[in-house]
């Protein structure tokens, strides 16, 4: 399998490499979009006792288990032509399915972010108001205090967007050199009966999964020695 | 001065704190007593203003910035010892001096280079005791601030508070579940018990002589005399 798999990338064909490609750049933007979006709101929602908080944490725990297809469903009826954003002409492209990505991936940061907080703020917040930091200084104390954390949620975003078929296939449409990604070539080889070429492509994606776990390891373990 | 008028506290439906009226003058040291869900942290908070009453008023003539808080158990930080005690400093050439200044007195020197989420439950303790000691304040709010350390431990954290206070003349309240301890450092004792204020006098009458039967009925469980160091601290100033 390993021979196999380094015929396909290294050989003269160049679309297990496109493929990789395509998946690299949606995972990359969607989970740095996620990220963005994510982490402010996880800190917020974990930080902070408000009204509401505890209605807002249900709903954003929901959207973490929310089903790829119904992402994608939502995404596709918003992007398709008849949808609001129709004019857009965003259907099948890698942009619909960064879309698509973050709408699932945001949700997961924003909750695993809010959990990471919360274990510690009511802590961090007492004792900076203890010695009399303001409002800022503590959110800047309780940010480096989750950073490791917060790496390791970005990348548990990462890996979920990696991994990912049901909306990107849905709104990405696996159109080859465009849309394709390994998880929607890995379906569409098993089902036109090409093994080889899926599994060499599986390894490739569970090598990725491996690197992205190793990283996070390699962070913590940075952390934990310093 | 701090004073506390009709104050309640309540979470939900249960009734954490209510007192009337109490009143603490600055240059003096309060020792808070009292079991478990007592109320004695809810009244720190009060004090320290982390926590807003739910009724009634706290007022204080202390400015924010001249009043440290110290929890029970304070957060320790995963950078440096030394940075964890300077982290509450203004910006000035002054500040690694006094973050280190404040790590002698707690005896902590050898561990300013050391991480602060590594050190053992008194240790953190004393790190936190000298975050809030690195500046001269009017009013130092301290609980428990000898419940997870060692014999060692609780006499030097003692000794700086007696110095402490001594130096800058704060108002210093702390609370303890040692009423020896309250004996050793405060002027003032207070006595709490289910949320309410049974009993407040000086160290050496309220807990030699209680007047109200539910602090005899706390303190027969304590042997006062036989323990080292007894002079209240506003006799030592």
């Amino acid at each position: 399998m390993l021979q196999e798999i380094f015929s396909l990338l290294f050989g003269p064909n160049p679309e297990l490499r496109e493929i990789i490609g395509v998946t690299l750049r949606m995972s990359f933007f969607s989970t740095l979009i996620s990220a963005l979006l994510g982490l402010p709101l996880g800190v917020l929602l974990g930080g902070n006792e408000f009204r509401g908080r505890s209605w807002i944490t249900r709903v954003v725990n929901t959207l973490m288990g929310l089903p790829p297809v119904v992402a994608g469903l939502i995404v596709f009826l918003l992007l398709s032509r008849s949808g609001p954003l129709g004019s857009l002409r965003l259907l099948y492209s890698v942009q619909a399915m960064v879309i698509a990505q973050v709408l699932l991936i945001t949700p997961i940061i924003t909750g695993l972010t809010a959990n990471l907080v919360s274990l510690r703020a009511a802590s961090i917040r007492e004792t900076c108001a203890g010695i009399g930091l303001n409002a800022y200084q503590r959110l800047w104390y309780t940010v480096l205090e989750c950073r490791v954390p917060f790496i390791s949620t970005i990348l548990a975003g990462f890996g979920r967007a990696i991994a990912e078929v049901g909306a990107v296939q849905m709104v990405g449409g696996n159109i080859q050199y465009k849309t394709r990604v390994m998880t929607t070539a890995i379906m569409m080889q098993t089902n036109m009966g090409h093994f080889e070429f899926a599994i060499a492509l599986g390894g490739v994606l569970l090598l990725l999964s491996f690197l992205i776990n190793s990283a996070v390891h390699y962070i913590q373990e940075l952390d934990s020695r310093a | 001065m701090l004073e506390l008028n009709a104050v309640e506290v309540r979470f939900k439906d249960r009734t954490t704190l209510q007192i009337p009226h109490l009143r603490f003058e600055e240059g003096h040291t309060y020792g808070i007593i009292g079991e478990n869900g007592s109320g004695k942290t809810t009244l720190l908070r009060l004090l320290a203003g982390t926590l807003a009453p739910t009724s009634g008023q706290v007022l204080s003539s202390v400015s924010r910035d001249n009043l440290a808080y110290l929890p029970q158990s304070p957060y320790s930080f995963s950078f440096s010892v030394l940075r964890n005690v300077s982290m509450g400093l203004p910006r000035s050439a002054e500040r690694k001096t006094r973050a280190t200044e404040a790590l002698a007195k707690v005896g902590l020197s050898e561990l300013a280079g050391a991480r602060g989420d590594r050190l053992s439950g008194g240790e953190a303790q004393r790190m936190g005791l000298a975050r809030v000691i690195a500046l001269p304040r009017r009013c130092l709010i301290l609980d428990e601030p000898t419940s997870a350390t060692d014999i060692r431990g609780m006499d030097r954290i003692e000794t700086v508070l007696r110095e402490y206070a001594r130096e800058t003349g704060c108002l210093l309240i702390f609370s303890t579940h040692a009423p020896a301890q309250a004996l050793r450092l405060a002027e003032e004792v207070i006595f709490l018990e289910k949320s309410q204020l049974v009993e407040m006098g000086s160290a050496s009458q309220l807990l030699r002589h209680p007047q109200d039967e539910r602090t005899r009925s706390f303190l027969k469980h304590w042997q006062l005399g036989g323990v080292g160091g007894t002079e209240p601290v506003g006799e030592a100033r």
